[in-house]
């Protein structure tokens, strides 16, 4: 009997915010799948992604305070909280693997796309690879490797409104084989 | 504005993937409000992107879940709220995660069961009255029967009192060393008669009112003893079974029954005097 699909998002976050342990152990229970395939996805199947897991966990376990319904649902905030996480882990291993010297205008293409322990098979970025290369590689590039558009941009010598057309324009995408998925 | 084609621009999916930056964000927060149909698409992006990572999400280590609860173990609230929901003030313990839902089913249960208990109480407080009633009625009769056999022991009592006396007479009367002395009623008064019984070792003088009329109670028959032709008092007669027990009188020579006044005289009315008889 799979009693924990019975909460409601509402209740959960009020019951996180009146610092429920049973509810966390349920929000757990049921997001941390989810959450360690987006680490993943950015990470890499790492060691490092546990840890990056364990701290997304605390992050929202000490800011659900601050989670406004209003502004979206639980999971998008927690996948964001997860998104920026992982980006952050990935930052500062190249930064000590001495790649933050690494010239924007240098072959970004493959320096960017060379995470160690790449992965693509699983969760969105599984999805990404079903998209058009020119919009695939910018996808990844902001959404999985973190780069601004600006930088982007600048890395790929494309024009600002182009790189944001064709985010938008793979993301929309993105959303029709979610649809289908 | 073209909502339709903006749902479409892929802006939305920007926005909720985090690509946005502050012043696309600014601009959605923004329209959200003033559309529907923006808000719509909004929500259907995210749950599609939940719903995405929830079937293909792949689980962490199981191990993990208890090094991050360790880990915030002095964060949770000491009661859970989740259980102190269902039990405000129980002690606290760990349970598993009981879904609102569940909660709400067993707040049901709880109001079901209070409406019964209610109905149940009315119901024994109506017993409760009913069994008081009875109970009241049961010891009324029981008083009334105890009163009864009471007086009935009373009675009893009185009857073998009586009929002791009686007996205790008989056996005088049949002692060989009583001498009985018969008083008829004087002249004009024949129906009356009296037996004095005189006993001849203690001289004690005991009478049985064999007839004598009803009298009012402010009358009392007195026995007097002709002691050298002088009348001696001899003792009141009073409401006795069998022999009524008089004074003691050494020696006379006849005795006789005057009405009295209540108490007694100290010298005999004689217009009221009703039998007299001799000794011997």
């Amino acid at each position: 009997m799979n009693l924990i699909q019975t909460y409601q998002e509402p209740e959960l976050v009020l019951l996180l915010q009146q610092r429920s342990q049973s509810a966390f152990g349920y929000l757990y229970d049921h997001y941390a799948g989810a959450l360690h395939t987006v680490v993943v996805s950015i990470v890499g199947e790492d060691e490092l992604a546990n840890d990056v897991l364990q701290e997304v966990f605390v992050k929202i376990w000490r800011q659900i305070g601050s989670y406004d319904s209003t502004k979206g649902r639980l999971y998008t905030w927690m996948l964001n909280i997860a998104r920026n996480a992982a980006i952050d882990m990935v930052r500062s291993r190249q930064f000590q693997n001495g790649k933050q010297n690494r010239e924007l205008n240098e072959d970004v293409y493959g320096a960017a796309g060379s995470t160690e322990k790449k992965v693509e098979h699983i969760g969105l970025r599984k999805l990404v690879q079903g998209l058009k290369p020119e919009w695939r590689n910018l996808v990844e590039l902001s959404y999985f490797e973190g780069y601004t558009q600006d930088e982007i941009s600048k890395m790929m010598d494309i024009p600002l409104g182009t790189v944001k057309t064709r985010i938008r324009s793979g993301l929309q995408a993105l959303r029709q084989l979610l649809q289908y998925d | 504005m073209d909502i339709q084609s903006y749902i479409l621009s892929g802006a939305i999916e920007s926005y909720v993937l985090g690509l946005s930056d502050a012043a696309e964000i600014a601009e959605l927060d923004r329209l959200r409000l003033d559309y529907p149909q923006i808000e719509a698409a909004i929500l259907a992006f995210e749950k599609s992107i939940e719903k995405d990572a929830l079937i293909s999400g792949v689980k962490p280590l199981p191990e993990m879940k208890q090094v991050l609860m360790t880990r915030l173990k002095l964060e949770f609230a000491d009661i859970d709220p989740a259980i102190a929901l269902l039990n405000p003030s129980g002690p606290k313990v760990q349970t598993p995660v009981i879904p609102i839902n569940q909660l709400q089913n067993n707040n049901n249960r709880f109001k079901y069961l209070s409406v019964a208990a209610m109905i149940i109480l009315v119901a024994s407080a109506g017993l409760n009255l009913y069994f008081y009633q009875q109970f009241q009625h049961a010891n009324n009769r029981y008083s009334a029967l105890l009163i009864q056999k009471n007086s009935l022991e009373a009675n009893m009592n009185g009857v073998q009192t009586k009929m002791l006396d009686l007996y205790q007479s008989m056996q005088m009367m049949g002692d060989p060393a009583m001498v009985k002395v018969m008083l008829p009623g004087i002249k004009g008064k024949e129906q009356n008669m009296a037996t004095v019984y005189w006993d001849s070792r203690s001289k004690d003088v005991y009478l049985l009112p064999n007839k004598l009329p009803q009298i009012q109670s402010n009358k009392q028959y007195q026995l007097w003893a002709m002691v050298d032709g002088k009348p001696v008092d001899a003792g009141m007669i009073s409401d006795c079974t069998g022999l009524c027990k008089l004074k003691n009188i050494p020696r006379a020579e006849a005795f006789a029954i005057t009405l009295e006044t209540m108490g007694g005289s100290p010298t005999p009315n004689m217009e009221q005097l009703l039998v007299l008889g001799k000794v011997g």
